[in-house]
């Protein structure tokens, strides 16, 4: 293989890897913190794409404005979900099979609220001014939009390195998903801050579906596409691990990459087996240490 | 004396009378269709578009007084594009729905179990848009129709065009990206057979399985820039294309290869879905076209359908409209939808003139195969915003004689034999 064609193949497996990162990181936030699995978290993303096809159809509005749009969007959707039904069910006796059933129940909702909202048609969004071409470099052409993406993958995995370590509130969804009991009684609104989680976690989804829009075709049921990748990231990388999604991302984009450069006919196998490898010998997540299991 | 509220209860209760006794006394002699269509997911928009052209066919036949004194009725339900799920609705429309038609299917695997229902229980199946050659071939059975071309006429069609293509701009490499299950691998194995058939020299040097619906294709794209294949051929359909394409386009994929995809990829969702975006010099099509032929049949069918729905159809709707006009003229012939065997008679050979039909053809089912035998045109994309939102369509037709389409005998027995 040519140095250049494994360069290049490495940003396509980063470009898969960063979007990847950014709908798991907000399914392993909540699910750290809040010990929720959101099984609707796709749909979410869903949401987010279908808001900046919106707002930019209707407001000619800048993309980028759009993709706020649809973060704040999603993040709202998701904190109504959350207030009004996920919040009834926390703590109850076999509280897993209830929440899957329950975030099961808002992949329908969402999808069918898409359905009368947007109709069944493809929509499209084009990708913003200034990305629309390519970058020429050692003989390669990348599509200047894909390293928007994998900036913006990076600028996302910083910033919320900062929020998490360095900042109260990063402090109190650190301590949230260690001892939620012991939180309260400290004198924190748990329940307000359980919300405001599981509203970041739900606008990070958004947020990804936007960045992805003009990239992929927007259509119902595009949440169930990006769910199971998402799960497998998580799982490799642990779950609710923060740093373990980003590297499990990257590991299954240049797992995909590098197989489907090398043994096409194979492809999908081996992103599946490193899950399944992982969930035998190492069940927690590669990148999990004891000390700092979540978050 | 009445009061005012006794007076709303009489009239009421009159009303009921009334609604109650209509259908009683009127003694309608109906038709029915129990047909399943996917109205959710991806491929939502062939199951919204079928429903809605087979009831402007039946809108259109009912309002002429129907045929032979019979009105056709439609009932649809959800197949939510899954077999097992579709095979339980089609046996409850036999035995509790009384319908005299089975109808419809947008997937090959949802196509293929209820034909086995319909087989069982002698019940007539009209499929208007799976495309698995099996259907009409190695899985066919006495009642089975298909008033759509499938991926094999599609492919032969491919085959003669690339063979022409060889002449004029002279191509070696061939590679094939599509869908991993039966229909994606279908087409490339009829590809490459047709492709022998007509005596074209090619060397296949890349084959690309992404999973049906795969959100991401960046990977597969830069592994075929680098094969530099001078034909990439596609057998995506819906958004599949539309997201290959849009992540392709950047790369300068479609600048170094020709992009050809003769099956579905030219569905109008595609021109409609990416506007101006759409590249130019993609050689496409699909099973009907809005700006293809130029007849005014076509054009009448394409303008009916936008004047009811306010959006231009993608060719699911044509396969439905067939369908029905295909019952009515069946059951017209044998002047009841109950005698099936005389029904099946009357389908083999039937002759209808059809939107997709250019000047001085008509389509036929034949009688062998059970399967509709239709002209098939390739076009390039190429700027026409008379489709909006669609700013590009196909164009710089060429167009393949229906008779040089058909599996050969050897192909239908080298499928029996698997």
């Amino acid at each position: 293989m040519d140095p250049s064609f494994i360069l290049m193949q490495f940003l396509s497996g980063l470009m898969m890897a960063t979007l990847l990162f950014l709908v798991a990181s907000g399914l392993t936030l909540i699910f750290g913190v809040g010990n929720v699995f959101n099984f609707a978290h796709g749909s979410f993303y869903m949401i987010g794409a279908y808001l900046a096809f919106q707002v930019v159809s209707s407001c000619h509005a800048n993309f980028w404005l759009s993709v706020l749009a649809a973060a704040l969007g999603a993040g709202a959707l998701g904190m109504f979900a959350e207030a009004t039904f996920l919040r009834r069910i926390y703590g109850r006796s076999q509280e897993g099979g209830f929440q899957i059933l329950l975030t099961y129940s808002f992949i329908l909702i969402i999808d069918d609220l898409v359905k009368l909202i947007w109709g069944t048609e493809y929509k499209s969004l084009q990708r913003p001014e200034g990305f629309k071409g390519a970058v020429n470099f050692f003989g390669l052409t990348i599509p200047s939009y894909n390293l928007a993406i994998i900036g913006i993958g990076i600028l996302v995995v910083v910033v919320a390195w900062l929020i998490l370590s360095r900042t109260r509130p990063g402090r109190i969804a650190r301590a949230a998903a260690l001892d939620r009991e012991m939180l309260g009684s400290l004198g924190i609104n748990v329940p307000l801050t359980m919300t405001l989680v599981f509203g970041i976690a739900t606008a990070m989804g958004g947020f990804a579906g936007a960045l992805a829009a003009p990239l992929r075709s927007v259509s119902p049921g595009a949440g169930i596409e990006v769910i199971i990748d998402s799960l497998i990231v998580v799982v490799i990388g642990g779950m609710g691990n923060f740093w373990g999604a980003w590297l499990g991302a990257l590991i299954l984009g240049e797992v995909n990459a590098f197989a489907i450069a090398t043994a096409p006919d194979w492809a999908s196998l081996f992103s599946y087996l490193v899950m399944a490898l992982t969930l035998i010998f190492k069940p927690e997540g590669i990148f999990s240490s004891r000390r700092v299991r979540k978050v | 004396m009445l009061t005012r509220k006794s007076c709303l209860w009489v009239t009421l209760a009159l009303l009921a009378f009334l609604v109650l006794s209509l259908p009683v006394g009127a003694e309608e002699k109906i038709i029915k269709i129990g047909s399943l269509y996917p109205m959710t997911g991806r491929p939502g928009i062939y199951g919204l578009d079928s429903v809605d052209a087979a009831e402007m066919a039946i809108d259109e036949i009912n309002s002429k007084g129907g045929v032979n004194g019979y009105k056709i009725q439609l009932i649809n339900t959800d197949s939510k594009a899954k077999p097992d799920y579709s095979v339980m609705v089609a046996k409850r429309y036999i035995t509790q729905d009384k319908v005299n038609f089975l109808f419809g299917v947008v997937s090959s695997a949802v196509g293929l179990a209820v034909t086995e229902v319909s087989k069982q229980h002698k019940k007539i199946f009209i499929g208007t848009d799976h495309a698995s050659t099996q259907l009409t071939t190695d899985k066919l059975q006495p009642y089975y129709f298909r008033v759509s071309n499938n991926t094999f006429q599609s492919m032969a069609a491919g085959a003669k065009y690339l063979k022409e293509l060889q002449k004029t701009k002279p191509w070696v490499t061939i590679a094939y990206i599509g869908p991993d299950y039966a229909y994606g691998h279908d087409q490339w194995n009829e590809l490459k057979y047709n492709l022998d058939r007509f005596g074209v020299k090619y060397k296949a040097v890349g084959e690309y399985w992404p999973k049906l619906f795969a959100p991401d294709y960046t990977a597969f794209i830069s592994t075929i820039i680098n094969e530099k294949p001078d034909i990439l051929v596609a057998g995506f359909w819906g958004g599949d294309t539309v997201a290959f394409i849009k992540q392709a386009q950047p790369y300068g994929l479609f600048s170094k290869t020709l992009y050809f995809s003769p099956d579905g990829g030219g569905n109008y969702e595609l021109m409609a879905a990416m506007g101006a975006d759409l590249p130019e010099g993609l050689v496409l099509s699909g099973r009907h076209h809005n700006n293809w032929p130029d007849t005014e049949l076509n054009r009448e069918y394409v303008n009916k359908f936008f004047k009811r729905t306010g959006r231009y159809p993608t060719y699911a709707a044509e396969g439905a409209y067939t369908g029905v006009y295909a019952i009515a003229e069946a059951v017209k012939k044998v002047g009841n939808p109950d005698d099936t065997e005389a029904l099946v008679k009357a389908f083999e050979g039937m002759k209808i003139k059809l939107p997709e039909d250019p000047e001085g053809f008509t389509s036929y089912i034949d009688p062998k195969s059970h399967q509709i035998v239709q002209e098939q045109a390739i076009g390039v994309t190429e700027p026409n915003d008379k489709f909006p939102p669609a700013k590009l369509m196909l164009g710089k037709w060429k167009v393949y004689k229906a008779e040089d389409l058909l599996p050969p005998a050897d192909y239908i027995e080298q499928l029996k034999k698997k």
